[in-house]
């Protein structure tokens, strides 16, 4: 689409990644790192400036939700609330800005892209919407132009797993950017440390969901580099899935063996897609730990047989000293027998 | 006050030498014993899910474990005064062991209580007793260091014990790490090894040659000096307090000594202790859980533990030192007194900390103070009722205050509950532990003017039976036993009474 508009010179519009502090303070999902830069960076000599403001989607009802409704443009479709996502670019120079959309049922959502341009950038931009680098056509977008800020919306009605992917809002004159949006599924976190269990014993392997309920989840374990679906139902004693909390799943593996240490994927199945977390598992012997137990009582076993001798050789140091004591002291009452009573009695006395 | 004489013991304490390894093992022993529960939380997350129980189930692990290390000082005391604390700490060191190597093979939450509660629990109880009482046997004027450096075991085991822990969970997993903990705590045996029996039963070594001395001189011409000299050497040597308790009563006393209750100073310990044990260990159970609940991220709220357990280290051997100074040891109740009531203080004024900087004031202030009362601990016992009677007394103290240790955390627990805010809780420690130490200032102020009034009693006779003896040296020169009985009259006495004056210890074989 092609505008023209009024201004002299060269466009020179610097993408500013400036998210609206508040509402990108939500960096809980993974990847909005991307798109955490300072609003105070606006120290270029940006006559555009780029509006960005990206927020969480949440589903209306949705007590998890960490984002304000109030700072948006709401608008009711279809009993669904809306949720607008904005990017803002500041100025044609920036680099590309990014932002992680986390959905996992149908939502509403409409994503908005600023553009502040500065005054010596051309007048005429051109305004694309891509979807996975495919350009998309569609009566759902929106451009607007107001004083030096150009702004596209694209209002998205998210049902299924197609819809969900890159979109990529590009603005085009004599230099090019673009702000995308990724649509994602949440991810769901294994455990990075290795579980570790032992032959013949039972384990537990979690994976949790706490933000976003899944409606199902389907355990894999892995073959060499493929992923079998584990199935409880077919073997009851090796397997047992716990599914007691919607967000939280269990796998129970009976009776360990050796062949059991591998990797293990818990997938959680939400409307708009899949997601996979992982979980490993370590099988030991019980040899492994009784090495470390057999060095330790050695030591012990060490240690108290050193004490012991070196008693018996002090004791017996000891006696030895002793025994030339009271050879002397018998010697010297021998000899100072003669002297009285008081003084052998007071010797003695003092042992 | 002082301790009484050391005819209570019936020689000498070295004071060092062999004594510096004993403290040693025992600072292994007591480190062992005291946080050994506290590092076993670690495993609480693994065996809720293993066991599929829930917190309250699995904390029930160490709570039996506490209760049994407490509950079993009685036991403890009893064979430490037939068999000696070595042959104990090696037995209960081997009994933690083999609970730990056991509970590594358990299929149920229950095993888990019999073998780590109740089994390595009484191994606990039979190195933690064991390991104090023969720190008073080898140490008397620096006993309050000794006993210090002792229990400054407790915070270092304790920062050694959680991170060793969790490096064995994440290798070897909660079965491999019971396993090899079974190991770790067999070391209990080599501090058991250290602790070498002193005291009457090294003694028998003189008594043979002291005898062939005797045969010897006898063999000279002056008959009378040999008869004073034979029975009282040898019932110097061989102790009164054997022949005492001959007597089939106090044969049992000789095992617990229970007479010990009508021991004013043993009461008045008991009373003051068992107060401040309710609100002594609540605090730091509920500190990070505070600490959370005002906002601060949990690995921060962690350091908080840790900056106490440093300041802990420090704060008892250093209140070992200060106690064992001429100003403080002779009225080192009121020193105790005054550090519970700081405690006390200490909690008193924790709510008004807001902030994280607060809470890093209060923890800091926290390790000093408890770090000071847990040092002197002991100490304080053994300043009241004498090295020789501490045995049982440790143990008849422990049980009773095994009860309020366990209260303790779940009345401040169910404190905060019931108001939601954990102000009352410290609110109650504080008032609980101020009113403990002000308690035991008042009544061992008592205490020690009763003392003093009892030693100017003792003197006043001592001089009569002094004078009563040159009296029957002119009078009765054949009679050689009544010489004697006058002569062990002292002798005597120092066991039963309470003796002031560390002069008197320090002299106290001369006085004889």
């Amino acid at each position: 689409m092609r505008v023209s508009g009024s201004g002299a010179g060269s466009m020179r519009l610097q993408l500013l990644l400036s998210l609206a502090a508040l509402w990108l303070s939500d960096a809980n999902e993974p990847g909005t790192a991307m798109t955490t830069r300072d609003i105070n960076q606006q120290t270029r000599e940006s006559i555009s400036d780029y509006t960005v403001k990206g927020h969480d989607l949440s589903t209306p009802g949705s007590h998890l939700s960490t984002q304000d409704f109030n700072q948006q443009t709401e608008e009711n479709i279809s009993n669904l609330t809306s949720v607008v996502y904005s990017k803002s670019i500041d100025g044609f120079s920036s680099a590309p800005v990014e932002e992680n959309v986390i959905l996992y049922n149908p939502a509403n959502i409409a994503l908005l892209c600023n553009l502040t341009r500065a005054s010596t950038d051309s007048a005429t931009v051109e305004v694309t919407w891509k979807k996975d680098n495919e350009r998309v056509e569609s009566s759902n977008v929106t451009i607007n132009e107001t004083k030096n800020v150009w702004s596209t919306q694209y209002t998205l009605k998210i049902r299924d797993r197609n819809q969900m992917g890159n979109y990529t809002c590009v603005f085009k004159s004599d230099q090019e950017v673009n702000a995308t949006f990724h649509l994602q599924v949440p991810q769901i976190e294994g455990k990075e440390h290795h579980v570790v269990s032992y032959v013949g014993d039972t384990v537990v392997l979690v994976c949790k969901s706490l933000k976003y309920i899944p409606i199902n989840w389907i355990w894999y374990m892995s073959n060499g580099s493929d992923q079998v679906a584990i199935n409880d139902s077919l073997m009851p004693d090796k397997y047992i899935v716990d599914e007691k909390y919607a967000n939280i799943t269990k796998l129970k593996i009976l009776k360990i063996s050796e062949k059991d240490d591998r990797s293990y994927w818990c997938q959680a199945v939400f409307k708009l897609g899949e997601s996979k977390g992982k979980v490993s598992l370590k099988v030991l012997t019980y040899m492994t730990p009784l090495k470390p137990f057999l060095a330790i009582a050695a030591e012990v076993i060490i240690l108290v047989a050193i004490i012991f001798l070196y008693e018996i050789y002090s004791k017996k140091k000891q006696m030895h000293a002793e025994d030339e004591k009271e050879f002397e002291q018998i010697e010297q009452l021998k000899s100072e027998d003669s002297n009285g009573v008081e003084n052998s009695t007071t010797r003695h006395r003092k042992v | 006050m002082s301790p009484p004489a050391n005819t209570d013991l019936g020689y000498t304490p070295p004071d060092g030498g062999w004594g510096w390894a004993v403290v040693f093992g025992a600072s292994i022993s007591v480190g062992f014993a005291y946080s050994f529960p506290k590092a076993f939380t670690v495993y609480f997350k693994e065996l809720r899910m293993v066991f599929n129980v829930s917190y309250s189930q699995i904390a029930w692990v160490t709570s039996i474990m506490c209760a049994t290390t407490y509950g079993g000082g009685p036991i403890s005391s009893i064979l430490v005064n037939r068999f000696g604390s070595r042959p104990v700490v090696i037995f209960g060191g081997l009994l933690c062991g083999i609970g730990m190597i056991l509970a590594a093979f358990c299929t149920s939450i229950l095993q888990l209580y019999i073998c780590v509660g109740v089994v390595s629990g009484f191994g606990l109880a039979l190195n933690l007793q064991p390991s104090v009482i023969i720190i008073g046997k080898y140490f008397l004027k620096r006993r309050p260091i000794a006993n210090g450096l002792a229990m400054a075991g407790s915070p270092v085991m304790l920062s050694t014990l959680a991170p060793l822990n969790q490096f064995l969970f994440d290798n070897f997993g909660w079965r491999g790490s019971f396993f090899i903990l079974g190991a770790i705590l067999l070391n209990c045996c080599v501090a058991g090894a250290l602790f070498r029996p002193i005291g009457m039963a090294a003694d028998p070594v003189r008594k043979p040659t002291i005898k062939q001395a005797e045969k010897t001189v006898k063999e000279q011409t002056n008959k009378s000096s040999v008869e004073m000299l034979s029975p009282k050497t040898v019932s110097s040597l061989s102790g009164t307090e054997d022949e005492e308790d001959k007597d089939c009563c106090e044969k049992f006393n000789k095992y617990l000594d229970f007479s010990l209750f009508k021991h004013r100073g043993f009461l008045i310990y008991l009373i003051g202790n068992v107060l401040m044990f309710l609100g002594f260990f609540a605090p730091i159970v509920f500190l990070a859980p505070y600490a959370k609940h005002l906002g601060i991220d949990e690995y921060s709220a962690a350091f908080l533990l840790s900056i106490l357990a440093i300041v802990d280290m420090i704060a008892r051997p250093t209140t070992g030192i200060i106690a064992n100074s001429k100003w403080v040891r002779p009225k080192i109740q009121y020193f105790f007194s005054f550090s519970i009531a700081f405690n006390g203080a200490c909690h008193l004024l924790c709510p008004l900390a807001t902030g994280y900087t607060g809470l890093v004031i209060y923890s800091v202030f926290f390790g000093l103070a408890f770090g000071m009362v847990c040092a002197m601990l002991f100490e304080t016992l053994m300043d009241l009722v004498g090295a020789a009677r501490f045995t049982s007394a440790v143990g008849l103290v422990t049980i009773v205050e095994c009860c309020t240790i366990l209260l303790g955390p779940p009345i401040g627990g169910t404190l905060i509950d019931t108001f939601g805010d954990y102000k009352y809780m410290f609110i109650k420690c504080g008032a609980v532990m101020v009113l403990a130490g002000t308690f035991l200032f008042i009544m061992n102020y008592y205490n020690y003017r009763m003392l003093a009034k009892e030693e100017r009693e003792r003197k006043a006779t001592e001089e009569t039976m002094k004078d009563h003896k040159h009296i029957r040296t002119e009078t009765e020169d054949g009679n050689i036993w009544a010489k004697e009985k006058m002569q062990d009259g002292p002798e005597v006495e120092p066991l039963t009474d309470e003796r002031e004056g560390l002069k008197k210890e320090v002299n106290g074989k001369s006085e004889v």
